[in-house]
């Protein structure tokens, strides 16, 4: 002990726990890093690859090699030694300067994309990730499920038809459902319809969509459109977005003489004294929470009435079946009422 | 041709069910729930619903007001609390002087009536017998009345309004307003506070409240708090101010505790169990009568025994190695000591000694033990006369000479204040592991929930001794 000093037990320790966190830091710590550079890289490369092409050539676009190296996010060299492997194996064609699918490129694709959004369903029913973490965890699974697995999940979620951003899960056989939608962007003042689809990429606007609480589902009418914005009703509370994110948000427009009710509301929105009848649970709420709140009685039909306002404002209690059930404010803001 | 029907089959099926779309089985099930609703509504009449709703909504409207919810919580709780601690005083003295002073001397003087080797006799009577008459005479009178007044307000129908009012608080952290009720168990022990979580229905908020319930300081730990508090907080103040700076120091340790809850809950769900299913609602129960003496018997019963029993079974095995330790010897020193001279250096770093970090080692299966096993420790390892020999645990009934041992085993204000932080923040007891294990049934989550909190222990310890060193 003869060494030691308070200042000097002191410096060790700080020394130790900055080593700490530039070993074990989220994502960017060196553990990581190594732990992920002996992973192979090119399974991933390539799937990347043909996942770019198929969602160009849907859009009709098509790409030729410099587009591609700018838009992965990845060694150059790497990229062209696998553009040529692909080509070997007769996944892609390379004509001039375009790349293009070819048939076992494009049934490869799907099958990604099809692992892909059956992980974001998967999470979004079976675990507690958050809306904008599920895109990125997506990006990483894809990669690593087997077709047997992928298999395995679609049958334990039943199959799904839609991921849970509206996109459309293609079948083993490689089917897809089409999206019959507009872009709200593109919707005339008073049009009523339903979202039926979420775009999550680029993430900084769907984090922005996801913050003002607009779900898949809903119904809406617009009341207004200029250039700088569209303001929309939907659940008794107005929207108001910039052309630029109304227009990754997709409606199927229903019919004309279709009433809108004004007066549906969000369970959120009750003042305490009114009562209301509930109309539905969002889409939003799923798995185990879904089927909690319809053994508890939120049905349709069923009356409702605030029963107690908690001291700190959440969450409030309501009364629902002669039963007091409290309810946090992002649960109650996915239950639909209709005030009496 | 058959096995082409059947693909025809199978094909029309595919193609019937992307037709219906995803929404048929909830669309299916919602039916049935409003199907049911309505049956229920016109054939099921009920009597005087009313009146009674009236009367629970006037307590509600009062027991979670902006002025009075808060304030009425704490003074219930620190109701609970006080009636324990005192109320446990005296049939805990009762329980010491039959099980320690009468029964302890009766073995030891029939032991050596029937000619039993000292050893035999050491191991069995001064080892495991008292280790676990100890935990007995400590733990059985205050788990006795924490329980049944604890299990009373939950009959009653008043826990779930202070999960209730506490929702907001625990929600920022990541956590279930009910975990405010499995907190609140575990100031009267870990171990059934633990058993407390199956409340929680979501096994997130589940996971996180059953890893943050050691934070609370358990019945165990109270009377170390109490008792060190008393000896070296109140001397540094005027005697009249003696009083009301130990407790004060104590309730800062508890509060201290509840901090931690908080941020180690939000840490939590930040990062490791940041995938896990969250749900949350709470049903408030019409208040009710509390059935007494049911809920007297099941508490003590389900909870009070069952704790007690896993006590003593962890305490006995315990008993004999504090006897062992303290009596086999390595060349000219004992187990005990050797111990003791090699975690010294630790054990100064942390602002604590090698006795302190021992006693903590061999007394995990009950805190309560924790100070008699230092008392004898310390005797052993300075040669300061008093005792009642090697590896015979003691507690002594003056404050002041307990004081006068801990101080000539080397011991300041800084060893007291890491001792009461360390007593907060150290693993659970093998008990409170056991039942963690038991709810977990995960071998990670219980590894979490023992390393995290002494880790954090060492940390804290560590900071506050440099500290006080720099400045003192």
């Amino acid at each position: 002990m003869s060494t030691y000093n308070p200042i000097n037990a002191l410096l060790l320790f700080f020394a130790i726990l900055i080593m700490a966190f530039f070993v074990f830091r989220p994502s960017k710590g060196w553990l990581w890093l190594i732990l992920n550079s002996t992973k192979t890289n090119d399974k991933i490369v390539v799937e990347d690859i043909l996942k770019l092409l198929y969602h160009n050539e849907n859009a009709d676009k098509h790409l030729n090699t410099n587009d591609i190296v700018r838009t992965i996010k990845n060694n150059e060299r790497l990229i062209i030694e696998n553009i040529n492997k692909m080509v070997l194996h007769e996944l892609i064609t390379v004509e001039g300067d375009v790349v293009k699918l070819t048939k076992s490129g494009s049934d490869y694709a799907l099958r990604i994309v099809r692992a892909h959004r059956l992980w974001e369903k998967f999470l979004a029913e079976k675990t507690g990730f958050k809306e904008a973490e599920w895109h990125a965890l997506a990006e990483q699974k894809e990669h690593e499920l087997s077709a047997a697995e992928t298999e395995q999940l679609a049958s334990r979620l039943g199959n799904p038809q839609f991921d849970p951003h509206g996109d459309p899960i293609p079948t083993q056989t490689g089917k897809i459902a089409k999206i019959k939608g507009t872009p709200i962007s593109e919707l005339e003042v008073n049009t009523i319809g339903r979202i039926i689809h979420i775009k999550d990429k680029p993430d900084v606007i769907y984090r922005q969509i996801l913050a003002e609480n607009i779900h898949i589902g809903s119904l809406i009418r617009i009341v207004e459109k200029t250039p700088e914005r569209i303001v929309f009703h939907s659940e008794g509370e107005a929207f108001v977005l910039a052309p630029i994110v109304a227009g990754n948000i997709t409606v199927t427009v229903l019919e004309k003489d279709m009433t809108f009710e004004d007066d549906l509301a969000r369970l959120s929105n009750l003042k305490e004294g009114e009562t209301a009848k509930i109309i539905g649970i969002s889409k939003e709420i799923r798995g185990d929470s879904r089927r909690r709140l319809l053994d508890l009685g939120f049905v349709k039909g069923a009356d409702v009435r605030i029963d107690l306002i908690n001291p700190l404002g959440e969450p409030k209690a309501f009364l629902i079946k002669g039963t007091s059930i409290a309810l946090r404010n992002n649960q109650a803001s996915k239950i639909l009422i209709k005030k009496e | 041709m058959k096995s082409k029907s059947i693909e025809d089959i199978i094909a029309l099926s595919n193609d019937l069910r992307w037709q219906i779309g995803d929404d048929f089985h909830d669309n299916l099930a919602e039916g049935i729930y409003a199907d049911a609703a309505e049956i229920v509504s016109t054939t099921v009449k009920t009597k005087d619903a009313d009146r009674k709703f009236r009367l629970d909504a006037r307590i509600d409207k009062i027991l979670t007001s902006k002025l009075w919810g808060f304030p009425l919580m704490f003074l219930i709780l620190a109701l609970v609390l006080w009636v324990t601690i005192v109320g446990a005083n005296y049939p805990s003295a009762m329980l010491s002087s039959l099980l320690l002073d009468t029964v302890h001397p009766a073995l030891k003087g029939f032991a050596s009536n029937i000619g039993l080797p000292w050893w035999l006799d050491g191991f069995l009577i001064d080892g495991v017998y008292l280790a676990v008459a100890w935990v007995v005479a400590v733990m059985l009178p205050p788990m006795a009345i924490f329980f049944p007044l604890f299990t009373l307000l939950e009959d009653f129908g008043y826990l779930p309004r202070v999960a209730f009012n506490l929702d907001h608080l625990f929600k920022l952290s990541g956590a279930h307003g009910k975990q405010a009720l499995t907190m609140s168990m575990g100031f009267g022990c870990n171990a059934a506070g633990v058993v407390a979580t199956r409340i929680i229905d979501s096994p997130r908020e589940r996971l996180i409240a059953i890893i943050t319930n050691n934070f609370s300081l358990c019945n165990g730990r109270w009377p170390t708090q109490i008792l060190i508090a008393t000896i070296f907080i109140g001397a540094i103040v005027s005697p009249s101010m003696a009083g009301i700076a130990s407790l004060s120091a104590v309730i800062g340790i508890a509060v201290l505790g509840i901090f931690f809850m908080f941020l180690v809950s939000w840490a939590l769900s930040k990062t490791v169990l940041k995938g896990e299913v969250s749900t949350f609602n709470l049903e408030l129960p019409p208040y009710r009568p509390p059935r007494f003496w049911k809920t007297i018997y099941t508490s003590l019963i389900d909870r009070t025994i069952i704790v007690l029993w896993r006590a003593i079974v962890f305490a006995a095995p315990a008993g004999a190695v504090i006897w062992l330790i303290s009596n086999i010897y390595l060349g000219d020193e004992s187990i005990a000591s050797w111990m003791i001279h090699s975690l010294d250096g630790f054990g100064f770093l942390l602002g604590l000694n090698g006795v302190i970090l021992v006693a903590y080692i061999v007394a995990i299966p009950a805190n309560e033990i924790v100070i008699p096993t230092i008392l004898m420790l310390t005797v052993l390892v300075s040669g300061i006369p008093g005792g009642e020999g090697a590896g015979v645990m003691f507690e002594l009934d003056s404050v002041n000479a307990t004081g006068q041992i801990l101080r000539s085993g080397g011991w300041t204000l800084l060893t007291a204040v890491n001792l009461m932080l360390f007593s907060l923040l150290h693993n659970p007891c093998s008990t409170t592991i056991y039942t963690i294990y038991k709810e977990t049934k995960s071998l990670k989550w219980t590894t979490v929930a023992t390393v995290l909190p002494i880790v954090m222990g060492f940390v804290v310890t560590f900071l506050v001794a440099q500290i006080w060193r720099l400045y003192a």
